[in-house]
């Protein structure tokens, strides 16, 4: 029997989905350019010199913990939630990390995992009261930052403690920028991850929670599994903090709560769900942490620091919804 | 009950016996009964709120029955989830879509069977070329894989929908109004599809609005009624469906309109356009309803909001009382001196307060009216709250009472009664009587009369045509953001709309 | 009131005739009353009124940012600036009169301008550039952390050593017929907003466009409009209580704002406010800031430690949540 077909072949390229669909994100990596050559001439301009790799290793070390804490950070952004314990799990895991690491390796793996696993646990009970316990995820992981922050000061009551050398040196070493390699392997994991079952169905989840049980999802233990992996990302960000510092502070991390809500604002993914990318976030990182070294060299006080950055918030994330709205003024 | 029709074939292969299903006090189904065979068509017809859809859902597994029994090839089952229904080959075209509108259309059309690559990874690059593939085996050309569902117009949406479930080799297939947002050509190249998928031997079970399109493509028809199963025929001619459906007469569902012979004109507009509309001119006179027709989505909605100062007018000019007005907000539509009302489509989305009780949800745009420096006046709110309650007979235990718990009827009720405080002169009605039950349908009529006999006027718009015909003095026919055609007097029926509304040129009345 | 250990209470007959949002505000209060009961327990000395009055003084500072965070949750929103808004305030009063009683009326004013002004520039991002309520608020915070940090050369700054002016800690601290003046300004503070929110037409659009902006503005009401104002009287409140605060303590101190931001959005929500906009009563955010303040008194008066505190304190949150956050699907 033959059936009417349906209009006219119209294709775009691949390419030009890729960049409509990606402005966000994009216009992210547009500002981290931008920041890194704006960095890189008013270095110049008072140094007489390019930055080397002295500048290039410090920045990147610094740029460490926020890095991960942002992708930690987007991954539950995507599930349509919020983590705002991420300090205080970087917290724990960087009081863990200074007081409990010997400088055998063997402990630096098995402490480095037993971190990465309480990161998991924090994440668990984040998911678990977030979707089981159908609770506002802003309020519990307000109250679980509480009861991290706790737990940190219990594990080092005073700052001090020492990271291993050789962790230091590992994660962040002070003499060469490898940290860089780190960078590129959340690089490389995100292209995996996305390409995962689990990827998938945590922007399904963040796109439309009602359609993605009617496709078969399920969505309780998508929403937990993208608590879990936060809550790991934001330990594994506080061992990082722990090797830059190379000492420990029960307090350290709670900036990054903040921070790394920004960060992955600045790289364009939304809180509500289902949209953007931690390539974004890692790009939104770093620009947040060049900033400060722009700063310096910019002779600006340090302490304008927060200022600047969120100023650069606000003005990034105001621009980004304008280059939206144009975008789609324009169709 | 199933075999009432005379016309059984072979036994159902998906049956539901004597099902029941409420939602708080509003009985949906009750005691419905339902079968349909392998190889057929089956259309599902009833009014809005009806119980189709629940019925539907029933049978999905997305909802469970308070009672009654499913049988699936004569066994019986429970359905106890959506994975369960599938499970037995069930399939599903939900009246609201389960698209994921931020991913592509290759990704919903793969969802959960994405090709697989190395490991745990999934195929990102092939998924295109396997939507492609897809899509043009069903005809599809117009669809591009890799955009994104939100940049879909709604009808491609529909289809994407469409196209995803029936890939999925369905036994039994359900399509819940699947061609409520399609286009003519959309509709015969579903049908086509549907065709053929009934040679396959699969079950088919779709619902429709749309009269012609139920007779002209199923095998069977049954009628619903207030969440019952009425008749099944696989005869059955238009008159005495409607009667069927409705419980009542053609010539009695609607009040007889009285002329409206005020030549004063209550609002003109001069060659509106922007958004989706262009070159929109009209006069409304007083005490006169004038309807707007036209298939859904040829910008009406958009013409209400953008009178009612909600939308977008980027040129063009609107008179009250031949005097331009300035419309930016629907703030300045409401005003006194302008007068103008709109009640929207969705009333629980657009219109209404939910939680919020009888007595807000009255007052909001007119707390002018009883207050002094901004300070509630509570015994006079209270005094103008009672007299709209009585003078529209609202069923409600107090005023305080949230408007979520009251029956659609008595909600859309508050809705008109907000703008009969405000004593708005122009009346936006959009498509009010959606959703709301055959009885209080015939106060809306009423109301309506009422108001046009006070000296008010109507913008009508309804997405049953059968009810712009019969409610209307004259019908501006809509298409494709113009004014397709007037009618007036006798001209006016659902067939010279529907035939006006499908005209390719321009004829001015 | 033991009955808050019963997760069915709203089964009694006699609390489910009361609506959802008197029927959370009940419950608020019961638990600070309950809070009391366990201090008398613990130190029978707790529930003397010159404890209990210090009690509600802490509180009191609680309630005042807490009025500001119910305005803008109530129409879904959140204000994280609230910390620096805060602070800035508290530095300003005192650099700006010195500690001199004649300069003390203007230094207010100014800091009550400052605190509206925030709120304006919050509203307007919000409003206008559509950026989220988080973002916005959150670089609104960085930005007030770098100017007062940065302003203030780090609080080093020749007039940061001044102190609050005398007239100011009087009218906080004196006592008026046995009852310190803050309470009477609470009160008049409680009063007023609870009369704004319950009989005036800005209460009815406050709640209204928390409910359903869309329909609101189909309704008339001025959603952009009373957006703004609410931010603005979130700022107010926030500037208000770094007075107060400065006016308690005597001095300012850098970070005193912090702890502030948990504790209003807890308050809010203990006091059984949706975060979603639209629900609650703001006494119980009266009720939500005294059961927060008692429970922190009776860990110390349990001699509980720092870090027990904080987990407590977060564990007690989500126990609460559990018990009544969970309505939200009633209509
Ligand atoms: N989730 C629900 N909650 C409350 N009432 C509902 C719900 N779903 C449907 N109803 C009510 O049940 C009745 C039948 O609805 P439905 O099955 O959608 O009818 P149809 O699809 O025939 O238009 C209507 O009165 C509708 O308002
Ligand atoms: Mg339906």
């Amino acid at each position: 029997m033959s059936r009417p077909k349906l209009g006219q072949s119209v294709r775009r390229s691949r390419w030009s989905h890729f960049t409509a669909q990606n402005v966000p994100s994009l216009l992210a990596l547009l500002i981290l350019i931008a920041t890194l050559v704006f960095y890189a001439v008013l270095f110049s301009t008072s140094l007489g010199r390019l930055p080397g790799n002295f500048e290039l290793t410090s920045t990147t070390n610094n740029a460490m913990p926020l890095v991960f804490s942002a992708v930690g950070q987007t991954i539950v952004f995507l599930s349509r939630g919020i983590d705002l314990s991420v300090g205080g799990m970087m917290d724990i895991s960087n009081s863990l990390a200074a007081t409990r690491m010997g400088g055998s390796p063997g402990s630096m793996v098995l402490w480095s995992i037993i971190i990465l696993l309480v990161g998991a646990a924090g994440g668990l009970i984040n998911g678990l009261l977030v979707a089981l316990g159908r609770l506002q995820p802003i309020l519990v992981t307000l109250a679980t930052l509480s009861i991290f922050q706790g737990v940190a000061i219990k594990v080092l009551p005073q700052p001090g403690g020492k990271v291993p050398t050789g962790y230091t040196d590992f994660l962040t070493n002070p003499g060469h920028p490898w940290a860089l390699i780190f960078i590129g392997l959340l690089v490389l994991f995100w292209l995996a991850f996305r390409r995962t079952a689990f990827g998938v169905a945590i922007y399904a989840v963040g796109n439309d929670e009602e359609s993605a049980r009617a496709n078969g999802i399920r969505v309780v233990r998508t929403r937990v599994g993208a608590y879990v992996v936060g809550g790991m990302f934001a330990a594994a960000a506080g061992l990082f903090l722990a090797a830059t510092t190379t000492s420990g502070d029960a307090t350290a991390g709670d900036s990054y709560t903040l921070t790394s809500i920004a960060a992955a604002f600045l790289g364009g993914t939304t809180i509500f769900g289902g949209r953007g990318s931690a390539l974004g976030s890692i790009a939104g990182a770093l620009v947040l942490s060049i900033l400060i070294s722009v700063l310096f060299f910019a002779g600006i006080n340090q302490l304008y620091e927060d200022f600047y950055q969120g100023l650069f918030l606000v003005l990034a994330v105001a621009l980004s919804a304008l280059v939206g709205y144009f975008l789609r003024r324009k169709k | 009950m199933t075999g009432a029709d005379g016309t059984e074939r072979s036994s159902p292969i998906i049956e539901a016996v004597g099902v029941s299903k409420s939602f708080g006090a509003v009985r949906a189904l009750s005691e419905a009964s339902f079968g349909a065979g392998a190889g057929e068509v089956h259309g599902l017809v009833g009014e809005n709120g009806a119980g189709k859809s629940t019925l539907i859902k029933i049978l999905s597994g997305v909802l469970r029955p308070d009672s009654g029994e499913i049988r699936v090839e004569g066994q019986r089952v429970e359905l106890s989830s959506p994975q369960a229904a599938q499970a037995l080959g069930i399939r599903t075209v939900f009246q609201e879509l389960t698209l994921l509108p931020w991913m592509t259309v290759a990704e919903n059309l793969l969802i959960r069977r994405e090709p697989k690559g190395f490991g745990p990874l999934l195929r990102r690059r092939e998924m295109s070329s396997r939507a492609e593939e897809m899509l043009a085996s069903l005809g599809i050309e117009n669809i591009d894989p890799l955009e994104l569902v939100a940049n879909l117009p709604l009808d491609q949406r529909q289809i994407v929908e469409i196209v995803r479930t029936v890939t999925r080799e369905p036994k039994i297939l359900f399509l819940d109004e699947p061609t409520s947002s399609l286009a003519m050509r959309e509709v015969e190249w579903l049908f086509g599809l549907l065709n053929q998928m009934r040679g396959e031997g699969r079950c088919i079970v779709f619902t429709s609005h749309r009269w012609r399109e139920v007779e002209s493509v199923a095998d069977r028809i049954t009628i619903f009624r207030d969440g019952r199963h009425v008749e099944t025929h696989a005869e059955i001619d238009e008159d005495h469906a409607v009667t069927l459906m409705t419980g009542r007469k053609v010539e009695t569902m609607y009040p007889e309109l009285p002329p409206a012979d005020d030549e004063e004109v209550a609002l003109e507009v001069r060659n509106l356009g922007g958004g989706s509309l262009s070159d929109i001119s009209f006069s409304l006179h007083k005490g006169e309803i004038l309807g707007v027709g036209g298939l859904e989505g040829q910008g009406q909605r958009d013409l209400f909001l953008a009178l009612f100062g909600a939308g977008e007018k980027s040129e063009g000019d609107i008179l009250i009382d031949g005097k331009p007005a300035r419309i930016r907000n629907p703030n300045d539509a409401i005003r006194a001196k302008l007068g103008i009302a709109l009640v929207p489509e969705d009333r629980k989305s657009e219109g209404l307060l939910l939680p919020m009780s009888v007595r807000d949800n009255l007052t909001l745009p007119v707390m002018k009216l009883f207050s002094a420096g901004g300070v509630i006046r509570s015994r006079r709110e209270m005094r103008l709250v009672q007299q709209m309650v009585e003078r529209l007979q609202i069923r409600l235990r107090g005023s305080e009472q949230a408007v979520a718990t009251l029956s659609g009827g008595n909600q859309q009720k508050v809705l008109v009664g907000r703008w009969l405080l405000a004593d708005s002169r122009i009346l936006l009605l959009y498509d009010v009587t959606r959703g709301v039950d055959v009885a209080t349908k015939h106060d809306i009529y009423e109301l309506m009369l009422a108001l046009i006999s006070e000296g008010r006027s109507i913008l009508f718009y309804s997405s049953d045509t059968e009810e712009v015909a019969h409610l209307s003095h004259r019908v501006l026919v809509m298409r494709e953001g113009r004014i397709n055609a007037e009618l007036k007097g006798s001209e006016i029926d659902a067939e010279s709309i529907v035939t006006a509304a499908l005209r390719e040129e321009d004829v001015p009345a | 009131m033991s009955g808050q250990r019963n997760g069915r209470l709203s089964s009694l007959p006699a609390l489910r005739r009361l609506t959802p949002d008197r029927r959370r505000t009940l419950y608020a209060f019961a638990a600070a009353v309950l809070l009391f009961l366990i201090g008398a327990l613990v130190r029978p000395g707790f529930i003397e009124p010159s404890s209990v009055k210090s009690i509600l003084v802490v509180a009191s500072f609680v309630g005042f940012v807490a009025t500001g965070q119910a305005f803008v949750i109530l129409i879904g929103g959140i204000d994280l600036s609230v910390p620096w808004v805060l602070n800035a305030s508290a530095i300003l009063l005192v650099t700006s009169s010195l500690g001199q009683d004649d300069r003390a009326a203007e230094a207010v004013l100014l800091c009550l301008g400052l605190g509206l002004l925030t709120g304006l520039v919050n509203g307007l991002g919000i409003v206008f550039l559509s950026v989220p309520a988080v973002v916005m608020t959150l670089g609104m915070n960085g930005i007030m952390q770098g100017l007062t940090l940065g302003l203030s050369k780090g609080f080093t700054c020749h007039a940061c050593s001044s102190s609050s002016p005398a007239v100011v800690r009087d009218a906080i601290t004196n006592n008026l017929l046995g009852v310190p003046a803050d309470l009477y300004v609470w009160l008049g503070v409680v009063l007023l907003v609870t009369f704004a929110l319950g009989f005036t037409t800005f209460g009815r659009r406050v709640y209204a466009v928390g409910n359903n902006e869309r329909a609101s503005y189909l309704a008339g009401v001025n959603v952009r409009l009373t957006t703004v104002v609410l931010y603005m009287l979130s700022g107010l409140f926030a500037a208000f209580t770094g007075i107060a605060l400065v006016g308690y303590g005597g001095s300012p101190s850098l970070g005193i704002g912090d702890p502030y931001l948990f504790q209003s959005i807890a308050a809010v929500v203990i006091g059984g406010m949706s975060i979603l906009g639209g629900r609650g009563s703001y006494l119980g955010v009266v009720a939500g800031s005294i059961t927060l303040v008692a429970l922190v008194s009776v860990l110390q008066a349990m001699n509980m430690p720092d870090y027990g505190r904080s987990i407590v304190y977060g564990v007690v949150v989500l126990l609460i949540l559990l018990l009544y956050g969970r309505e939200e699907r009633e209509v």
